[in-house]
């Protein structure tokens, strides 16, 4: 027995068949069913278990409205919870479970929280685990945690792809709906750039679900012949599954498309694509959801809003129930009842809460005017209704309709309030929507068909004008306006079992008047109290019935109790939508330097320096640990030529008249007067003093200058610059542009750096001592040729070059380098072996320019010059900074030279208890010296250089470590500084 | 004559690829020099590109192209033009310099970025996926150039034909670049 519930006509493709699984049971739909309307058509009215209770619910909408029918759908590492089967498109294949049980779906062993629902009401949490605070997190959270959520996920890597993308438009169109195909059309016709984008696979919203006409045709078939022309349009882009989630700053709205999900399998394709749409005008056609009416037990699998009802008779053929019963306090429920009879579905009863006479006949239905329903009965499914009065009707089904909200959401994502409009009791977009919007159609109160097609239209002609656009000439779509009177009624005061508001978190009307009268009175409050409007659905069937109920206790009107506004998303984005491509290896680009190549062939490891990826070390044959490979690195450096790739330093090209008396206004020390064919070593503040970052800047001619940065800093410190240049000083004539990536750089240091590279500069550049001199730079040529910058500055502390050429040739010139230093023994270094020289050197970088130090902190306080000023100038002469017994940059080494050094540490006085009280200050760096031949460190000590000789105790409290050392000059190889100026 | 010669590796190999709709090759003949307008040297630099290369001086956002075709100026900043054209030699700074006679600061660029060139009906639809630029044939016609960030990184995006874009992004990421456009025109291929 197949879709016993399948009726005649509909959209579904009854021509093909698709088999899809829901808890592992085989069933059948239809393409163009969704998994709602196929497990409908197949008589499945249990899909899932309430949140808190764990009671039977059915499904009771067929939107993204969808509070109860959460399933999870596809298995292993594609397993996703939480999807809505009201808006998931059926395909072959497809396997659903149920969700929020333990055991199976029919016999929930949590149910037997139902029982002790009398406890658990509104703020249940916050007031029984409040104590004892023992409990707390050895047994509540867990408990918590444990029960919490409602789907799981697979806790595998996504497997799918994720992509992003940007949209550009005269006119956004949200919602292919009456409204939404009429504006899109005139606007579309008038060649104006449009998108219209719908969360539906199938354009026309309410007109698939209803039986009206418009222009004298079915309108899901105006809806098709209207789509159709749409996407015969070049100037249109119709997206349907496509979800516009969130109205952004100008004009900007987030968008998610869900490309594969209706298929078996991506294919490799991305399965969702999150667009940013760029709008000039926006309209927003999202029409309206329909809420339901709070009585007893209205949470009953077969309970359903009655727009869903039709919807499922008309556009998929399928008869919710063999025996429905219509419960309203509108027209619009009528219309159910009178499609469900023409479809030869047997209406039992239609129950409307208004007097008077009913507004049509519907054969062989009891009608009970100003009647009630108070309660029902059916575990596990719908049986029967039991109205205020005493009347028992037999029903499988109850369509309810309590009225249609608008779906004002995304005119509220900027702070936009809604207002209350009587006529159709609910809250319709206010006046301060998202500059650009406007709203049309039954999202904007307007709920009848011509009516919005009406607006669809004049909203888009009044949008195309707005941007200077003529509207096309053309006849308004034809159709009538059905009768849309209601009466606000919210809740059946005479039901003493539970009336549920909330579906999805289990909030009753009871919960409601508890929370009140606990004294929560805000709307913001009360929801967060109850949990009402909270997780998938975002309260969308139950905020308004929630707040009438609140206006009732309070005894004010609705709009005086107050409302509530919505942020984005509209529905739920899965995260994997929000991070796009920017998993793994994508998280962020890298950057390569010019060596890279030749460094992977020469096994080096890699570290990052912000995006950079550059060479650790070289291990070589032998070699087991990376403290060997760093040893020998530095060692043989220092007793040849070692060459290191420094490109990742930041380059700068300044140049124009005031280049000289730019850099001496940014710099801490003179530049003014730096000779052409100098490199000088550079200061740089911030505005208040500390040291901002380090470098050289080499004069390459009167009015250019390469300046060079550390590698962290490159880009702060270019922007940094401009801002100097464009806001501070824009009188002067400097022009700054990055040369990082253009120059391949490479230290060459060690004893024999300069007979190497005379191997390789052209013979007619003499960079001998006397004729290149240290601290000299030029332009040279090298290798027969090609262009290359010179500089003589050394970071190691030995004879030193920095040799740079054109990125193309950088590849070229480490070989090079590697094969003419062959002679000499010519090492490799990487990143770590270039740490231990500087730190041997007693140079500072990283860890001591570490945006808390100043230049006297550093040792370096007379650089900041006082014959002229520069940034940060002034506020280095603050107190704190100046102090004679200040921090100092100086030296540790172990008293134990066997002992390492760790960063970190903390520097106490022998004797003193480690605390904050007595800490003088901390290690910054460390490293192990294989020319001292033990570990040495940098870091900053109260008033450290009159200290040197004192022996302190340098305290690791993360390794619990305490190792005495003992302060020394920071300049532990070569302090005179003979090796660079040979 | 020097015992060693180096030997230019572009930044991508000479990479080139044809998809269904879409080619990609990145340029590795085009030069770019960065030319900086000095304070109040507008008109003089205005003069030296039309006197020297017949072209007029790009506002940001636009490029002109010098009289014989081959030169292509991006007007970057209000006081930067980007000059492009081919020249596969790294001296293009020197002959745009030579050119000016000190009418604007020159610095070679060539080597800052890699270029790629994606052309085809499928281009624009790949871009989507990672451009924000309004890239409709009648918004960012030829003549328009704008800066922008793609993937995280920055890049400048001018027209150079129908269906054509030169996508010039930061060199030292050039895998990366590469890595993001190939894969929007994986992720559009149908």
């Amino acid at each position: 027995m197949t879709q016993v519930n399948r009726i005649n006509g509909g959209l579904v493709d009854r021509s093909r068949t698709l088999s899809f699984t829901f808890n592992d049971k085989e069933f059948q739909g239809h393409p163009g069913d969704t998994l709602a309307s196929a497990l409908l058509a197949n008589g499945q009215r249990l899909v899932g278990r309430g949140f808190k209770y764990h009671r039977p619910r059915g499904i009771l909408s067929a939107g993204s409205e969808e509070p109860n029918a959460l399933v999870q759908l596809r298995r292993g590492a594609l397993q996703e919870p939480n999807t809505r089967a009201t808006t998931t498109e059926l395909f072959n294949g497809l396997e659903a479970t149920s969700q929020n049980h333990r055991g199976s779906l029919e016999h929930d062993l949590m149910e037997v929280t139902d029982l002790f629902s009398r406890f658990l009401s509104a703020g249940f949490y916050y007031k029984t685990f409040m104590w004892p605070a023992a409990f707390w997190e050895k047994i509540y959270e867990p408990a918590i945690r444990n029960s919490a959520g409602l789907g799981r996920i697979s806790m595998e890597e996504d497997p799918d792809t994720y992509d992003k993308g940007f949209l550009h438009c005269d006119l956004l169109v949200i919602g292919a709906g009456p409204a939404g195909l009429s504006a899109a059309l005139t606007a579309g016709r008038s060649g104006a750039r449009v998108i219209l984008a719908d969360e539906d696979f199938r354009p026309g919203g309410r007109l698939n679900a209803e039986t009206f006409e418009v222009d004298a045709m079915a309108g899901s078939d105006w809806a098709d012949r209207t789509a159709s022309e749409l996407a015969s349009m070049d100037n249109v882009r119709l997206m349907t599954r496509t979800t516009v989630f969130g109205a952004y700053d100008h004009g900007i709205y987030g968008a998610l498309e869900r490309r594969t999900d209706h298929l078996p399998h991506s294919d490799s394709k991305p399965r969702q694509v999150l667009w940013r749409i760029y709008s000039r005008r926006a309209i927003l056609c999202a029409g309206s959801t329909e809420r339901p009416i709070a009585f007893g037990n209205n949470d009953r699998p077969g309970i359903m809003l009655a727009g869903a009802v039709r919807a499922y008779a008309n556009r998929w053929g399928v008869a919710p129930g063999k025996k429905v019963a219509v419960f309203t306090n509108n027209d619009d429920g009528w219309r159910t009842a009178n499609d469900l009879s023409k479809s030869g579905v047997t209406v039992s009863a239609v129950i409307d809460t208004r007097d008077g006479s009913a507004p049509m006949d519907i054969p062989g239905a009891g009608i009970f005017m100003g009647g009630r329903v108070m309660d029902t009965c059916g575990r596990k499914g719908l049986k029967s209704i039991k109205l205020v009065g005493g009347a028992t009707i037999e029903a499988d089904c109850l369509a309810v309709s309590g009225g249609w909200n608008p779906n004002v959401h995304l005119t509220c994502h900027q702070r936009g309030r809604p207002d209350w409009n009587d006529d159709i009791a609910a809250f319709v977009p206010g006046g301060d929507l998202p500059v650009g919007m406007s709203v049309s159609g039954a999202a904007n109160g307007m709920l009848t068909l011509a009516g919005a097609l009406s607006e669809g239209r004049s909203s888009a002609e009044e949008a195309l004008k707005d941007i200077g656009l003529s509207p096309s000439a053309g006849a308004i779509p034809v159709a009538e306006d059905e009768p849309a009177r209601n009466a606000a009624f919210w809740h059946v005061g005479e039901s003493k079992s539970r009336t549920w508001l909330d579906f999805q978190n289990d909030v009753t009307v009871k919960d409601i008047k508890l929370a009140y009268k606990e004294g929560y009175r805000s709307v913001e409050l009360l929801k967060r109290y109850t949990t009402l409007g909270m997780a998938t659905d975002q309260g969308k069937t139950a905020n308004v019935a929630a707040l009438a109920v609140m206006a009732e206790c309070t005894g004010k009107s609705i709009p005086e109790t107050g409302t509530t506004i919505f942020r984005p998303p509209y529905n739920p984005v899965a995260i994997g939508a929000f991070a796009g491509r920017s998993r793994g290896k994508d998280f962020r680009p890298h950057r390569l330097t010019p060596s890279h190549k030749w460094a992977v062939e020469q096994g080096a490891e890699f570290t990052t320096a912000g995006m950079w990826l550059r060479a650790q070390w070289f291990t070589r044959d032998g070699e087991t640990t990376w403290r060997q490979t760093t040893d020998r690195e530095a060692a043989q450096t220092r007793a040849s030529v070692g060459v290191c790739d420094v490109t990742t330093l930041g380059k700068i090209d300044i140049q124009g008249r005031d280049a000289a008396e730019f850099l001496n206004k940014v710099y801490a020390n003179p530049f003014l007067k730096l000779p052409v064919g100098k490199v000088r070593y550079g200061l740089m503040l911030r505005e208040d003093g500390i040291v901002m970052d380090d470098g050289t800047t080499a004069r390459m001619g009167e009015n250019h200058f390469v300046m060079t940065t550390t590698t962290a800093q490159a880009g702060l410190v270019f922007r940094h610059l401009e801002f100097c240049r464009q806001c501070l000083w824009p009188e002067l004539d400097v022009h700054l542009i990055s040369t990082t990536d253009g120059w391949a750089q490479f230290a060459v240091a060690g004893p024999n750096a300069r007979k190497l590279l005379q191997k390789i500069v052209d013979p007619e550049h003499d960079i001998s001592n006397e004729a290149f001199p240290y601290m000299g730079c030029g332009e040279i040529t090298i290798c027969g040729g090609t262009v290359a910058r010179l500089f003589r500055i050394s970071f190691s502390g030995e004879l030193a070059f920095e040799i740079a050429v054109p990125a193309r040739y950088g590849d070229s010139l480490i070989r090079t380098l590697m094969a003419a230093g062959e002679e000499f023994d010519v090492v490799a270094y990487g990143t770590e072996a270039l740490g231990v020289m500087r730190v041997e050197k007693g140079h500072a970088a990283g860890n001591e320019l570490n945006g808390q130090t100043s230049a006297a902190n550093l040792g370096l306080g007379r650089m900041v010059s006082k014959n002229k000023d520069c940034i940060g100038n002034t506020l280095s002469e603050r107190e704190e900074l100046t102090r004679d017994d200040g921090k100092r940059l100086v030296g540790f080494r172990p008293v134990d030279r066997s002992v390492l050094l760790t960063s970190g540490a903390h520097f106490i006085k022998p004797g003193q208890a480690a605390t904050t009280e007595n800490d003088e200050g901390w290690m910054s760096s460390v490293a192990y010296s294989p020319e001292l031949g033990h570990s040495i460190g940098l870091g900053f000590i109260d008033n450290g250089s009159d200290r040197l000789g004192e022996v302190v105790l340098a305290v690791d409290l993360v390794r619990d470590r305490t190792t005495q050392v003992e302060i020394i000059s920071p300049h532990f190889v070569d302090p005179e500084g003979e090796r660079l100026r040979v | 004559m020097s015992e060693y010669t180096l030997t230019a590796q572009p930044a991508l190999g000479g990479y080139q690829k044809n998809f269904d709709a879409v080619s990609l090759v990145e340029l590795t003949e085009l030069a770019i020099v960065s030319i900086a307008i000095p304070r109040g040297g507008e008109e003089t630099l205005a003069t030296a590109l039309q006197d020297t290369f017949g072209a007029d001086m790009p506002k940001p956002g636009t490029t002109c192209l010098s009289k014989d075709g081959d030169m292509r100026f991006l007007g970057m900043a209000i006081d930067q033009i980007f000059c492009v054209f081919n020249h596969p030699e790294p001296d293009a700074a020197a002959i745009v310099a030579n050119n000016l006679k000190q009418a604007g600061y020159v610095t070679l660029q060539s080597d800052n970025w890699v270029s790629l060139r994606i052309s085809g009906p499928g281009s624009r639809t790949a871009l989507e996926r990672i451009c924000p630029i309004d890239l409709a044939p009648d918004s960012f016609t030829e003549g328009c150039v704008a800066r922008t960030v793609m993937e995280h990184m920055g890049v400048i995006i001018y027209p150079d034909g129908q269906d054509s874009y030169v996508l010039i992004s930061a060199s030292s990421s050039a895998g990366s670049f590469l890595h993001a456009v190939e894969t929007s025109i994986h992720n559009t291929l149908s």
